[in-house]
């Protein structure tokens, strides 16, 4: 049996977030805009504090999004896979020739600070809708770290049999990403974050002996509606067009059954003028945020002790991520 | 008949040599307002490491690692990219790179959206005289 939540607050919640923060930041954001449209070189350029570039290489670090928010009026497309898991080793190519998970992404960023896109995964056949907003930009003596805000809602479009009610089809991702650009090199990013699912599974739960008075059955949810978890990402450059990555996602929120995984990634990223190609090992397969958070089974790795660290390589899969920007 | 193929085989090999072979440049007319210009962004390390960085990202593929023009790419395009160790390249003034790179023409894309701040670009052309140093 499936219990349902109402929906009207999680609509309403990200909204009025993306709002606050729009407000908020009005007025850096028309100072940023009126040197943006500058469109002749001036004879004199004012050296004045400016917000750190290339904090990360590309709006994506393996499966979480970085503060970076492209310039105004880049379009972008992103190309993501995630393979099978090495567990079945040869038989299916360590996974290449298992079945894959695909994610087509675009977005735009219409104005200074802001992206908004949208998604499908072959997971599901689930649609995103997305919109990420740089707070503050790590500027020298103002800002130590960047902080962007990102919310996004996913959408189910399986056939109506999977579901009872059509707001059991969504599932809302809210996550505020602080970063520092440690030194030309080395990049942080720590980043908690809130999924919410509008439907869990459901169990009758007992209380007493069957037939006693103080016999009790209630249905209690599986999992609760609302995960907390905290993702740290990391970029080391190598080269100037070539860095090392790392990510590990912990889920926060403990549930009576059905706990996601932690995640964790190491992967490597070449950038051109245009493109970012990561290659990667994960543990996450969904690649919807929220999806991830919420039901990711593969678990990287069984820590019983300091002395008892057991890494579960079956548990891996490859993945890689594809951007391409164009300026309009 | 032998002299006829060598001389038909080695017209065919010239002409299309000539037909592949990318086009020299031709003249750039950059504004007097930009060679005049003068470049307000320090010569300095931190100029200079910023440049590279974006050197490394949006020159170096066409223009190669020393501005020799000889950046894997560049055999892809219509027109060879400049030596920039020579004179004709090196003689023009930081404005002129500077308005060339913004604008581009041709196989030179504009840089203007690309590289959205001014100092950037004043910074990549930093980078390009200290490689001749």
């Amino acid at each position: 049996m499936k219990t349902r939540k109402k929906i009207r607050t999680a609509l309403l919640q990200p909204a009025f977030c993306l709002l606050v923060l729009l407000v908020c930041s009005a007025r850096s954001f028309s100072q940023d805009a009126d040197t943006a449209n500058v469109e002749e070189p001036e004879a004199t350029v004012a050296r004045k504090a400016k917000p750190v570039k290339n904090t990360f290489e590309s709006i994506w670090l393996i499966d979480n999004q970085t503060v970076m928010v492209p310039v105004k009026k880049s379009f972008e497309m992103d190309i993501m896979h995630r393979f099978g898991t090495l567990k079945t080793g040869y038989q299916d190519f360590y996974g290449f020739f298992a079945p894959s998970n695909i994610r087509l992404g675009f977005s735009y960023v219409p104005i200074d600070r802001l992206l908004i896109g949208t998604a499908i995964t072959k997971a599901n056949m689930t649609w995103e809708g997305y919109a990420k907003y740089a707070i503050l930009k790590q500027t020298k003596g103002q800002y130590p770290v960047s902080v962007t805000y990102l919310v996004d809602m996913a959408w189910d479009t399986r056939t109506r049999d999977n579901f009872i009610h059509s707001s059991d089809r969504l599932l809302y991702f809210h996550q505020l990403m602080i970063a520092r650009k440690l030194s030309p090199k080395l990049s942080i990013q720590i980043a908690p974050s809130l999924s919410h699912q509008n439907v869990v599974n459901g169990y009758y739960k007992t209380t007493g002996t069957v037939g006693d008075s103080s016999y009790k059955a209630t249905v209690e949810g599986e999992m609760k509606h609302e995960h907390f978890a905290i993702a740290v990402s990391a970029r080391y450059k190598i080269k100037a067009t070539m860095s090392l990555l790392f990510g590990y996602d912990q889920p926060l929120t403990k549930h009576p059954a059905g706990n996601p995984n932690p995640n964790l990634s190491i992967g490597i990223e070449f950038t051109t003028s245009s493109h970012a190609f990561q290659l990667f090992f994960t543990n996450y397969y969904y690649i919807t945020p929220q999806r991830n958070n919420l039901f990711n089974k593969n678990n990287p790795v069984t820590i019983n002790s300091f002395n008892d660290i057991t890494l579960h390589k079956e548990n891996f899969l490859i993945g890689f991520n594809i951007t391409r920007l164009w300026n309009y | 008949m032998k002299t006829n193929i060598v001389v038909i085989t080695t017209a065919v090999l010239f002409l299309g040599t000539a037909a592949f072979r990318p086009f020299q440049q031709d003249p750039w007319p950059v504004p007097d307002k930009y060679v005049k210009m003068a470049n307000p962004v320090k010569a300095d390390a931190e100029s200079i490491a910023n440049g590279k960085e974006l050197w490394a990202k949006h020159c170096q593929s066409c223009h190669g690692k020393s501005g020799k023009g000889d950046g894997p790419k560049a055999a892809q395009l219509k027109t060879q990219p400049e030596d920039f160790n020579k004179p004709d390249f090196y003689n023009q003034t930081d404005g002129a790179l500077f308005y060339k790179t913004s604008e581009g023409r041709k196989d030179m894309p504009s840089f203007k959206k690309k590289i959205p701040d001014q100092e950037d670009i004043w910074s990549v052309i930093n980078y390009i005289r200290s490689m001749r140093k």
